[in-house]
């Protein structure tokens, strides 16, 4: 009886050690959850928050965390399709395109304290043109920058450029702190250190990883009532996760949902899905320089097979809009009044016929990037619709890289038929664009349709000179350009992406920038 | 003993020599061009021809092959292709959340499957039998990565008990100091006595730590089963009953302890197993450690990264493998 009663004791002991033990915890654990005064951002994504630190060579994914840690002379605002002034308050150009010069905003101070001046400026471009890594080619037109007086700064150019849409690239066109940089080595800023002068202070990076950023008190543009004192970027690769998380409110943004997932959030009244133009667009490439492709007639015969409307549909998931010319249509240069394809697989016929297109040649090679879910589904829509037409199609999925590579072969029978492109603009400028796509190159980077012709190179050329002066023969002239391509059809536009954001409904104040895709300027958000 | 300690590190040596051989010719054969990737998605080609002699890419495959060793045997990696880092640096940092779960797993899987391994053979052919037989060969056939979706759904999606992923909540690491001694959260907060941050890096190492505990429960459940079947039978157990020694004394004492030599040898194959499951659960639970580094490298074709957690795994796999033969040729039996 009494040993009974003594387990009795000691089983009423020891549960009572268990609770106080999980009594504990739970103390903890409320204490840890309610010390959170701040406010704090999270933003999710399927990939690194960021590469490479240095702000003069990253241009692999870190335009989020770069764009609130530094600031670039010039904004483009791609949705009102103007130039807003940041570092520079203002700007002129002269001598024919060829002179440019910026006045310096004052009274901003770098992270470290130390003042933003026409030097910092001259420093931190000589160094991005210096490095020559990145993006750092878009300062390619520039011979010298001069110092006029504390706050000008004068850039004289070798040929004429657009230099305040190059101000505005989303990469290699930051203003980082002379005073850190050459206080330490040159990979310091790569190993995980920043010293901009923008809204928020790197606090920490864990590589690869997440990156923590703090609310940089001096900012120079001040601070509303409300603000994210801390924002987070964090990659999480499971799309079903980053569902869950903006559903239940433990994230405040996320990218690259899957279109189905979208739909379905868009009847959830705890969400926003933010749907705006980009400034993305999916194309298909021929080889021009290989039969069949190389002739004309069996180009338009395949451009007018490709299924736009099921692809923009099922592929894209209705998340795109059909391509006209090209030029996504955000960009300057689009022209809406450009031939548009459409499906007609009877002309296609025709067309194949007229080109005398036998039916016993060999299977075409279509490559795509094998983790673009999309091109996946976009290349097997085309596959069955060319193989009504009698095209025989072999569809080979690879990584970026390798599929790059084979497409750069020496020899042209070694390199792909038909390639899946996605092309985004460096900066806002439809040269840029269209040079490194169908200009004439001696050796092959992007123009991966390999295609050449002196009247279209001289075209753009003429273009590109007129913008800054003609605004109106410039269109016209890049009108001209891409009626060419329609005709020549060297490559179908397929379509212009949409970016898609989605936000918790407690996140406010997000502005969807093209020209800044998937970007959220966190200065401008604040919690609700 | 010491003969045999040698002979195997010898060929244990020689094992890693020809992963490496074959690793380094695979990723060299793979058509891709580390020195545009060195220099990001809008490469130029001056940029690309100056990475090509920046990585010594230029060079012939021997020489590469040579300076690779020389920088190998000194440590060196090489820098990854997408961060520009040290690959060993980066190890570093990743190694000590994937080791966490690891020994966390094993450690769960060892005693979990110890238990379930000797509760099926006390109460063969009953129905306790039939569900441990169940549940062991269920967790090693089901993909622990649906399960590890699944337990997602309920216990954060649902009953939101346990966080989604991740190693620490955003509130902990932003307010309070995070201990970091070893790098293995659990181990660094006890005994600095963070229970905070203890109980916090608890609540978020519980899912992923049992999900890849299940295929080591499963599979110690299913040997410390059969092998006890097969000791209750032997004479000295049965000289044990008859004495009158009670059964619990006789299972947990004698049986259980004889029955450890097999067992052990599965769990250090279990562990190896674990690493590589971790390739998958680290994506799913966001758990900044190897696998998720090695999922992204591969991907990217970041071959600097991929031969680092290469060589890693493979000298892990080595140094497990002599383990286990260490432990059956300590086993008295085999050594007579």
């Amino acid at each position: 009886m009494r040993e009974k009663m003594l387990s009795n004791v000691k089983g009423i002991s020891s549960l009572f050690t268990i609770l106080a033990i999980a009594g504990l915890l739970v103390c903890f654990s409320v204490a840890a959850a309610t010390a959170a005064e701040p406010k704090v951002a999270l933003y999710i994504q399927d990939t690194e928050p960021i590469l490479d630190w240095d702000p003069s060579v990253e241009s692999g994914g870190g335009m989020l965390v770069l764009n609130n840690v530094y600031e670039t002379l010039l904004r483009y605002d791609a949705t009102q399709k103007k130039i807003i002034p940041l570092l520079a308050t203002s700007y002129t150009q002269s001598n024919y395109g060829m002179t440019w010069t910026f006045k310096i905003r004052k009274g901003v101070r770098f992270h470290d304290g130390s003042k933003l001046d026409a030097k910092a400026v001259k420093f931190s471009i000589e160094r991005t043109m210096k490095l020559g890594k990145g993006m750092s080619y878009i300062w390619a037109p520039v011979t010298k920058i001069t110092v006029v007086n504390k706050y000008t700064v004068k850039f004289d150019l070798e040929w004429p450029a657009p230099l305040d849409l190059i101000a505005t690239s989303n990469y290699a066109a930051f203003i980082m702190s002379p005073k850190a940089v050459k206080s330490h080595n040159q990979d310091w800023l790569s190993q995980g250190n920043a010293v901009g002068t923008g809204p928020y202070v790197l606090q920490k990076s864990t590589m690869g990883e997440e990156v923590i950023l703090r609310a940089f008190d001096d900012y120079w543009n001040g601070w509303g009532e409300k603000r994210y004192d801390f924002a987070v970027v964090k990659k999480i690769v499971e799309s079903s996760s980053r569902r869950q998380m903006i559903e239940k409110g433990d994230a405040s943004a996320t990218v690259y949902l899957p279109a189905e997932d979208l739909d379905q959030m868009k009847s959830n009244p705890n969400v926003i899905v933010n749907v705006g133009p980009s400034l993305e667009n999916t194309s298909i490439m021929f080889n021009t320089q290989r039969a069949p492709l190389d002739n004309k007639l069996v180009r338009q015969a395949f451009a007018y097979a490709f299924p736009y409307k099921k692809v923009v549909k099922y592929a894209a998931g209705g998340y795109a809009i059909k391509a006209r010319g090209a030029l996504p249509a955000q960009l300057w240069g689009h022209s809406k009044s450009l031939f548009q394809y459409s499906q007609d697989l009877e002309k296609a016929k025709q067309l194949l016929k007229q080109a005398n297109y036998s039916q016993n040649s060999r299977k075409l090679l279509f490559t795509y990037v094998s983790s673009m879910e999309a091109d996946k589904k976009m290349a097997e829509m085309y596959k069955s619709d060319l193989a009504k037409i009698g095209v025989e199609v072999e569809l080979r999925g690879m990584p970026w890289e390798s599929m790059w590579e084979l497409s750069k072969s020496r020899k042209v029978e070694d390199r792909q038929d038909i390639f899946a492109m996605l092309w985004w603009p460096d900066y806002c400028d439809p040269y840029s664009w269209l040079y490194n796509m169908f200009h004439s190159q001696k050796e092959i980077l992007y123009n991966l349709a390999y295609w050449s012709d002196p009247k279209f190179d001289k075209l753009i050329d003429d273009a590109n000179y007129e913008m800054m002066f003609k605004k109106k023969k410039s269109l016209a002239l890049y009108h001209e350009a891409q009626e060419m391509l329609l005709d020549e059809s060297p490559s179908i536009f397929v379509y212009d992406k949409k970016n898609t954001l989605v936000t918790h409904k407690s996140f406010k104040g997000f502005k969807d920038n093209p020209a800044y895709p998937n970007v959220v300027f966190f200065h401008e958000t604040y919690p609700e | 003993m010491r003969i045999f300690i040698i002979k195997r590190l010898l060929l244990g040596l020689l094992v890693l020599f020809g992963v490496i051989s074959v690793t380094f010719v695979i990723v060299r054969v793979i058509p891709s061009d580390p020195a545009a990737q060195w220099v990001g998605p809008r490469a130029t080609i001056e940029q690309i021809e100056a990475a090509r002699v920046e990585l010594g890419l230029n060079d012939s495959f021997f020489v590469q092959y040579g300076n690779f060793v020389a920088d190998l045997a000194q440590g060196d990696l090489g820098k990854s292709i997408r961060t520009h880092q040290p690959v060993m640096t980066e190890l570093k940092a990743f190694l000590p959340a994937t080791l966490e779960l690891v020994f966390l797993s094993t450690f769960i899987g060892v005693f979990l499957g110890l238990y379930l391994g000797v509760v099926s053979a006390r109460r063969k052919d009953q129905w306790v039998d039939h569900l441990c037989r169940f549940f062991s060969v269920a967790t090693v056939s089901i993909p622990a990565f649906w399960i590890g979706l699944l337990l997602q759904y309920v216990f954060y999606g649902t009953l939101d008990w346990l966080p989604l992923g991740e190693r620490l909540s955003m509130n902990v690491k932003l307010f309070h100091e995070i201990p970091d001694i070893t790098g293995m959260l659990l181990f660094d907060s006890l005994i600095t006595w963070n229970l905070v941050v203890f109980w916090d890096a608890l609540k978020h190492i519980l899912l992923p730590g049992f999900v890849m505990a299940l295929f080591p429960i499963g599979l110690v459940a299913r040997m410390t089963r059969s092998a006890l079947l097969e000791i209750l039978n032997e004479d000295y157990i049965k000289a044990a009953r008859s004495y009158g020694l009670s059964e619990r004394i006789i299972m947990w004492s004698y049986a259980l302890k004889n029955s450890l030599g097999p067992t052990a040898t599965v769990v250090t194959l279990a562990i190896g197993y674990t690493l590589v499951n971790t390739f998958l659960i680290e994506s799913i639970f966001s758990w900044p450690g190897i696998g998720n580094y090695i999922a992204s490298a591969v991907v990217s074709l970041d071959y600097p990264a991929i031969m680092g957690v290469t060589i890693f795994s493979a000298v892990s796999y080595v140094f497990l493998n002599l383990a286990a033969d260490m432990i059956i040729a300590l086993d008295p039996q085999v050594r007579t």
